[in-house]
């Protein structure tokens, strides 16, 4: 799998109670939660920030361009407590990633699994607020 | 409601594994099987076990006997005869021993966690004033299924919000001052219990978590906060509280891993009767000692700014998707003036001839 864009996917899926509180700064409404992108770029940049971090990622298009997109998680402290470290995503990493998207079409999403092609791990924000 | 005879009896004795084996010690309050009060007391403390509807209707009913909160912390004083200052050496007791990172136990944002988010106030009994409130936040979720956050320009939850919110905690017990923290925009609540009493009305003024006080009664602290800021439990369709909220509540260490606090919240422009609630927070697995608090700085990505759309809904303004460190601020005058004292600055124009 390059650094190229492999696939973009809008997919409906049908809308599940959330079992964790989601982006507790801010409501999340501006996210459309009935819908789901699938991305595979490479990281640009991980902002590992309060009180939300933001997972950074060149997308490669069809058309050859690139976008920024930008996944939207919980801060440093949740990241951590899911096992999201601030080095699993230097720049360069290629990732596929999983996200609610903006209903308003700008590239973002909200963070909901992200899959490191190097290992295939799997990194999902929401484990942050499970209790153990 | 009376309160049932049988919740006066308590026990001091408190379970601690080690090893996985319970150890007896003295210092937490156990719910005896069937314990009994005397009806004008306070009830003792009571587990959250399998009866808890019907216990908790009683704490309901005890906050009930009280038209104030100030009161209801008189009445509570007394009953414990004033209460009894803590020492040093009682600190490495069990019963006081607070330590460790915690998060809240159930992961419903509703104030009364015993309900799901997206429950209504149910167990709020609401003025006029306050069923209006909450109507019109369902008519506007209904219209525009959207919302608007106040904490969203990172201004603090405030009390009694502060008992919602799903981030890291740690609470530290001290004979003359408790804290109570909340990750969250470094958040502390500090409760006095050197025997001061609340600051003089003339100086009083209203603050995010207002001003604490409080008594031990055994290993029982109990609080009292006046001097609030209005704002909401917190999103969706729960109340909103007045300036004129007060708060009485009662901590325990139920168990090694849990910390309780019954709430009862006197509002007289929301609440016919005080809103009584169990908070409860659960002491997260740290083996490796690595989860720990950090300084929340609030404004340090400009990509978490929020605004507050025509409709009462929220959005992002533009991203800027930069770099960190210049994301602090896109502004060249703040980036200038944030850099260390000392930076050399750019090389001079030669001059012209």
């Amino acid at each position: 799998m390059g650094q190229s864009l492999l696939k973009t996917s809008m997919i409906a899926i049908v809308l599940t109670a959330a079992a964790v509180p989601a982006l507790a700064h801010h409501s999340g409404t501006m996210f459309d939660d009935k819908k789901e992108v699938t991305l595979t770029g490479v990281v640009k940049e991980f902002q590992y920030s309060d009180p939300h971090s933001w997972l950074l990622v060149d997308v490669k298009g069809e058309d050859g361009k690139v976008t920024t997109w930008g996944f939207e998680a919980e801060g440093p402290s949740s990241l951590t407590r899911a096992g999201i470290r601030f080095k699993d995503f230097m720049p360069g990493t290629v990732i596929t990633i999983t996200g609610h998207p903006m209903k308003d079409g700008r590239p973002a999403a909200t963070w909901m699994k992200a899959t490191r092609e190097s290992d295939k791990k799997e990194f999902v924000p929401a484990a942050g607020f499970v209790i153990r | 409601m009376r309160i049932a005879p049988s919740l006066a009896v308590s026990f001091l004795v408190v379970g601690v594994f080690i090893g996985g084996h319970a150890v007896v010690r003295p210092g937490l309050h156990a719910q005896s099987a069937s314990p009994s009060v005397n009806p004008a007391a306070p009830p003792a403390w009571v587990n959250q076990e399998s009866n808890w509807a019907a216990n908790k209707e009683k704490l309901q009913a005890f906050g009930d006997r009280f038209a104030t909160s100030e009161a209801m912390y008189e009445a509570l004083k007394q009953q414990a005869r004033g209460g009894k200052p803590l020492t040093w050496s009682q600190m490495a007791q069990p019963a006081y021993d607070w330590s460790g990172v915690y998060s809240r136990s159930k992961l419903s944002l509703h104030f009364d966690s015993d309900l799901p988010n997206t429950s209504g106030p149910v167990s709020a009994r609401l003025t006029p004033a306050g069923q209006a409130i909450v109507k019109a936040k369902a008519d506007q979720l209904a219209r525009t299924g959207g919302e608007y956050d106040p904490i969203s320009d990172c201004r603090p939850p405030g009390v009694p919000r502060w008992f919602t919110e799903p981030f890291l905690h740690e609470f530290i017990v001290t004979p003359n001052q408790t804290w109570l923290i909340n990750e969250m925009v470094n958040d502390v609540r500090r409760v006095y219990t050197d025997g001061r009493t609340h600051t003089p009305e003339d100086d009083a003024y209203p603050s995010w978590n207002g001003d604490t006080v409080g008594f031990w009664d055994g290993d029982v602290l109990v609080t009292h906060t006046t001097h609030l800021m209005k704002g909401q439990y917190q999103r969706g369709v729960q109340p909103n509280y007045s300036e004129k909220t007060t708060v009485v509540e009662r901590w325990h260490k139920v168990n090694p891993k849990t910390l309780q606090a019954d709430v009862w919240v006197f509002d007289p422009i929301n609440l016919v009767k005080p809103w009584y609630t169990r908070q409860s927070w659960t002491q997260l697995t740290n083996d490796d000692k690595q989860l720990r608090i950090r300084y929340w700085d609030c404004r340090e990505n400009s990509n978490n700014n929020i605004v507050v759309r025509e409709d009462g809904t929220s959005q992002f303004p533009d991203f800027t998707f930069v770099p960190n460190d210049a994301a602090v601020s896109n502004d060249p005058a703040v980036k200038k003036a944030q850099e260390p004292r000392g930076t050399p600055a750019p090389a001079a124009r030669p001059a012209q001839r």
